[in-house]
């Protein structure tokens, strides 16, 4: 009678575990992350961050973040990618992705292979425009993880 | 092999532990555990495409008290709010709203040394914050006892105020409660530009016109923040068309409408604009901290 009882409480344990397993498989470790961005803030003062979840998908994906700014002020903002299983290139506009004709005022797309951090201090512009862009996965189309990016000021 | 009761007991622990597998699998909304370690992760294809394409990060009310107090904004006593009972606030939306207006008057306090009327407004954001379940993050990092410790040293405090906004902003996106950053922020908008347009009134400061004309320029992103947003609080609606109603009569300005948006030169208003926007910003206002 222990016998199976024991059986019976390993195989709950077992499966207990498996559901607190998947409990955090959707989670990026926000803390860890704002940690890490808040150190590289240096003296600029915390003003927001956003985290974003990101969705491989079977086709290419552009998500933006509007941060809207104020003239005249230095910013810089910390993009940080630890938690996304592949990468995703980030670039910042001075125009939404509607917007017929715009540039890059950073990108993250020649950056050394592994890097996960980026520092971008922006020039005075009024508004800003975060992309993501995101590759295809056709391999795995529900593939995710997340990004997140702080900004400060001074 | 096994006895009848043995394999009840058997089936018994099976069922209980693969209802709690099915439970584990079908909710990805799951509380976060901030220990995870794990990158890849596959999702139920429900939550794939609920990612929207575009997202908004706006500010944080210290940073407008900061803008204003640089451009050289004095302080003037009685202009902040002077709700005394936040109990008053009974939907979560005049709730959020008065956080962000409290926040706003907390920011504007400390930036200008009043320390006993900062304590005030961080007591006063700590009880709408309780009365949203979000009371938690005034604990963090024992973010209220050293407000208190440092209550004379405004830089000491300011960063306080900086890292209370960081957790409130990581524990509002962790518990998928984003509606409320903007709607704080909507109310903490307004309670500044309601402090900034009264202490133009007295002083007709330039600096004080240029900055204000610039922070109207952010009051569409505060529109499109909350209707990203809508649909998780019946009530936003109202709030997007009370926020609309300035950004209409901002957008028929004069010095607006031949304003080049890409022009490095600083927008400014003409008294008569001033006015205009002021009366509606004030109205709205007084409606927020009526709690309507």
């Amino acid at each position: 009678m222990k016998k199976i009882l024991c059986i019976g409480l390993m195989v709950g344990l077992v499966f207990t575990s498996g559901f607190t397993t998947a409990q955090t498989m959707d989670n990026c470790d926000k803390k860890a992350l704002t940690d890490k961005c808040k150190k590289k803030l240096d003296d600029f003062q915390y003003d927001s961050q956003k985290f974003s979840k990101i969705n491989f998908q079977e086709r290419d994906q552009k998500l933006e973040v509007e941060v809207p700014v104020f003239f005249g002020e230095k910013y810089r903002m910390i993009f940080n990618t630890s938690y996304l299983p592949k990468n995703v290139t980030i670039s910042v506009y001075t125009k939404s992705k509607d917007a017929k004709k715009r540039e890059a005022i950073y990108t993250t797309k020649d950056a050394a292979e592994g890097t996960k951090e980026f520092v971008f201090d922006a020039p005075h512009v009024r508004n800003m425009y975060i992309d993501y862009d995101v590759p295809t996965d056709a391999s795995d189309p529900k593939l995710s993880g997340c990004v997140v990016f702080m900004v400060g000021y001074k | 092999m096994f006895s009848t009761k043995n394999l009840l007991i058997i089936k018994s622990s099976l069922f209980i532990a693969s209802t709690m597998l099915f439970v584990a699998c079908g909710n990805s909304e799951a509380p976060k555990d901030e220990t995870a370690t794990k990158v890849v992760v596959k999702e139920d294809s429900t939550s794939t495409n609920d990612v929207p394409e575009t997202s908004y990060s706006l500010p944080s009310p210290l940073q407008i008290a900061s803008i204003f107090k640089k451009s050289g904004m004095k302080y003037k006593a009685d202009l902040t709010s002077q709700m005394k009972d936040p109990a008053k606030y009974s939907t979560n939306l005049s709730k959020s709203l008065n956080l962000g207006v409290f926040s706003a008057d907390l920011s504007y306090c400390v930036l200008n040394k009043q320390s006993q009327e900062a304590m005030r407004y961080m007591k006063l954001c700590r009880s709408l914050a309780d009365n949203l379940g979000m009371g938690s993050v005034f604990d963090e990092s024992n973010l209220s006892k050293r407000f208190e410790k440092n209550l004379e040293i405004e830089d000491s405090l300011a960063y306080i105020i900086a890292e209370l906004q960081m957790v409130t902003d990581m524990y509002l996106d962790e518990n998928d409660q984003q509606q409320i950053t903007s709607i704080v922020f909507a109310g903490a908008w307004t309670e500044s530009m309601y402090i900034g347009g009264k202490v133009y009134e007295k002083g007709k400061e330039k600096g004080l016109n240029t900055k204000l004309a610039e922070q109207m320029n952010i009051l569409g992103s505060i529109v499109n923040a909350l209707k990203a947003v809508e649909k998780k609080d019946a009530a936003i609606t109202g709030l997007i068309a009370d926020m609309k109603s300035v950004k209409d009569i901002y957008d028929e300005l004069p010095s607006v409408k031949s304003n080049n948006p890409d022009s490095d030169k600083p927008l400014s208003f003409t008294e008569d604009e001033v006015t205009k926007l002021s009366t509606k910003i004030n109205e709205l206002r007084t409606k927020f901290i009526n709690g309507l």
